[in-house]
């Protein structure tokens, strides 16, 4: 029973890190229909802000989350301002090359920046080792990564459901045209909810630095999941998203365990069948494509 | 034609005729050797010290050997892409008529571009691949300054039974040389007379290792033996494997080299201290020669110390260079080139090597090495040897 609990536990870990990499995705995804897969470079930026300004400025980690997400997020608003918002009205494909595009350059000039090897990280004393907690052994970085996680979910979900940006960006995803017709100013609420997506992006790339190995091929090696989360999850929405990767983590996780023959495959072919179950993810919100 | 002008024409013809003779004496003059590594996508760090591994050498012992220049035309092979490596294997034998090449790495390459150096007369050094059978049994101009897997895996076995271990749980990764190793180990385990814990396999693409963990923690073993290739999966293992409580609880973790690579340790941090790995060099193995290439490698780039992928490639360019040199000055004739590498034995950073005379593949001392952390820095610290390892 407590492995099956700790498993559990660790699978919703797992899938609050992919979480806090696609839900900006999501969002942009379904509010601007731009496929975004320079996400998972963002990611990385964070991550490789926190693993080099740690010691390089000697900074606590807890301090550099914060700082991730604000120098992501003004990365991102340059990128919309200068690259994105030339092909809002792009189709698909001329999407995915140019952010691929972009993703490839990110690999390389992180390269180029910061050498080709791993990143060592020194994990801080607070968030090593395991803490007793209801009756069984946690991580302490997971339980972290849980908690600011649930945080991150809620604080969105609340800014989205009840503050005026919220409701103005629930209209723009909604029916932009229409939006824009009641007197919205749409092009600026689409460069504030981008840079709060590349913002979370670099966020989460910062909280999965105690998890995942930080290096210049860190977004190949994590973009087919995060596409998966948001495909599952629908776009568009915080908690379809949540959801989703939750879903996720639990299953690899569990399908490793109960199932190590069958190795990745069980995650891929519960995507199949979500998806021919549900074509537009598990909670599609009303009137999009 | 007055006297004058015919002496000039003379003149001029024979001028002609010793440029042209001192312009071919000079093509004799270079040797060139193709160089075909890996220096982008996901193993573009072992190009980049292999480069940094030249440098150092062509510092030390200059660029010719026996009177000739040695001139290195570099590809990039961009992984393990067979098509791509024969593509510039061809390339570098037909239009730069390059006379000798190291590399390729990775074993899909290796077996690829093997017909073509048969066929052309080009021998190769392997720098970077490890699996058994790929030398010798493919190409008669083959040669290998790297490792064969069961070379490393074996003695791994015979020390942790030799050890005390008893019930060992093996967990590979799922793919060509993961099997090999898992073979590896299970034969040389059967063969001391023990059984094992249990076995897993884990894909190539992998993220979360706790569910790994947790089997293990089932079978109950005294020790782990893991086989994951280069890259983020042994780092993670190592750390996943300190997070779990198995290190704790005193369940030791053996490896090889591919998991502790000096290339490696530094990102996987304390997780790494007391993994035992069997592997054929170690940055602080103690030898004057090691000493100094350390130092020479330091100095010539970026990468602070060197793995095994460098020192096989270090040795690669020192038996290139012995071997032209003993042609002293002749046209390079490959069959001779063959017949000096196969048998020759000469001092590495690593230790004594030889290259077996039957199959062209390595003969070296197996070493069992601990992490530790010496001068602030993780090293692997040699602590047994196995002298004179055959490939097999």
């Amino acid at each position: 029973m407590a492995v099956i609990a700790t498993m559990l536990f660790n699978g919703l870990a797992y899938g609050v890190l992919l979480f806090s990499m696609a839900v900006g995705l999501a969002l942009t995804m379904g509010m601007m229909r731009f496929v975004n897969l320079a996400q998972v470079s963002l990611a990385m930026t964070g991550g490789y802000l926190v693993v080099v300004a740690m010691p390089h400025f000697g900074l606590p980690y807890l301090a550099t989350l914060p700082l991730c997400f604000v120098l992501v997020a003004l990365l991102t608003m340059l990128l919309e301002r200068w690259v994105f918002r030339h092909f809002y009205g792009a189709d698909d494909l001329t999407q995915v090359l140019l952010t691929i595009g972009l993703l490839f350059m990110s690999v390389a000039g992180a390269a180029y920046l910061f050498g080709p090897s791993f990143r060592p990280m020194q994990v801080p004393d607070w968030l090593s080792g395991q803490v007793p907690l209801l009756g069984l052994m946690l991580d302490r970085s997971r339980l972290f990564l849980v908690g600011a996680g649930a945080t991150l979910a809620l604080a969105l979900f609340l800014g989205l459901e009840r503050t005026r940006f919220g409701a103005m960006v629930r209209a723009c995803v909604d029916n932009p045209r229409a939006a824009g017709a009641c007197g919205l100013n749409t092009s600026m609420v689409f460069a504030l909810t981008f840079a709060v997506g590349g913002g979370l992006a670099g966020l989460g790339g910062g909280l999965a630095v105690t998890q995942l190995v930080i290096d210049p091929n860190f977004p190949l090696r994590y973009l087919v999941y995060v596409l998966i989360v948001v495909s599952l999850g629908g776009t568009g929405t915080v908690i379809g998203t949540l959801l989703a990767s939750v879903l996720i983590g639990i299953v690899d996780v569990a399908g490793k365990y109960y199932m190590p023959q069958a190795g990745s495959s069980l995650l891929y072919l519960i995507t199949v069948v979500i998806m021919l179950w549900r074509p537009n993810g598990l909670l599609q919100r009303k009137g999009m494509p | 034609m007055t006297l004058t002008t015919h002496l000039a024409w003379r003149k001029a013809l024979c001028a002609a005729v010793l440029c042209a003779c001192s312009a071919a004496a000079t093509a004799q003059e270079t040797i060139k050797v193709g160089f075909l590594m890996t220096y982008s996508g996901p193993s573009g760090l072992s190009g980049q010290m292999a480069d940094q591994a030249v440098k150092a050498f062509q510092k030390r012992y200059g660029t010719s050997a026996g009177g000739k220049t040695i001139e290195l035309i570099r590809r990039d092979g961009t992984g393990p892409n067979p098509d791509i490596a024969r593509r510039l294997a061809q390339e570098m034998i037909v239009r730069e008529k390059v006379q000798l090449m190291i590399g390729p790495d990775f074993t899909p390459n290796v077996l690829a571009v093997a017909p073509l150096v048969t066929e052309a007369k080009v021998p190769t050094v392997i720098a970077g691949a490890s699996t058994h059978g790929i030398i010798g049994e493919k190409s008669p101009y083959y040669v290998r300054t790297f490792f064969s897997l069961p070379q490393v895996v074996k003695p791994m076995a015979q020390w942790a039974y030799r050890n005390g271990v008893r019930k060992p749980f093996v967990i590979v990764a799922d793919y060509g040389p993961g099997h090999d190793a898992l073979n590896a180990y299970t034969a040389a385990w059967t063969e001391a007379g023990g059984k094992l814990a249990g076995s897993l396999r884990v894909p190539l693409r992998n993220t979360e290792f706790t569910s790994y963990m947790q089997r293990i923690k089932d079978a109950g073993p005294d020790a782990v033996f893991v086989f994951l290739p280069f890259g983020e999966l042994g780092i993670q293992f190592m750390r996943a494997y300190a997070d779990s409580g198995l290190k704790s609880a005193g369940v030791r973790l053996l490896t090889t080299s591919d998991v502790t690579d000096e290339s490696q340790l530094d990102a996987a941090g304390d997780a790494s201290l007391g993994v035992v790995s069997s592997g054929v060099y170690a940055s602080s193995h103690q030898s004057p020669l090691n000493r100094q290439f350390v130092a020479d490698f330091a100095q010539a780039g970026k990468a602070p110390r060197p793995g095994v992928g460098t020192v096989a490639v270090w040795d690669a360019l020192r038996l290139i260079y012995d071997g032209v040199a003993a042609q002293q000055g002749r046209a390079f004739d490959p069959d001779a080139f063959m017949a000096f590498a196969r048998g020759r034995r000469y001092d590495s950073p690593r230790g004594a090597l030889s290259i077996n005379a039957a199959t062209g593949d390595i003969n070296q001392s197996v070493y069992i090495r601990r992490v530790e952390r010496r001068d602030g820095v993780l090293q692997n610290i040699e602590i047994e040897e196995l002298r004179d390892a055959s490939a097999k």
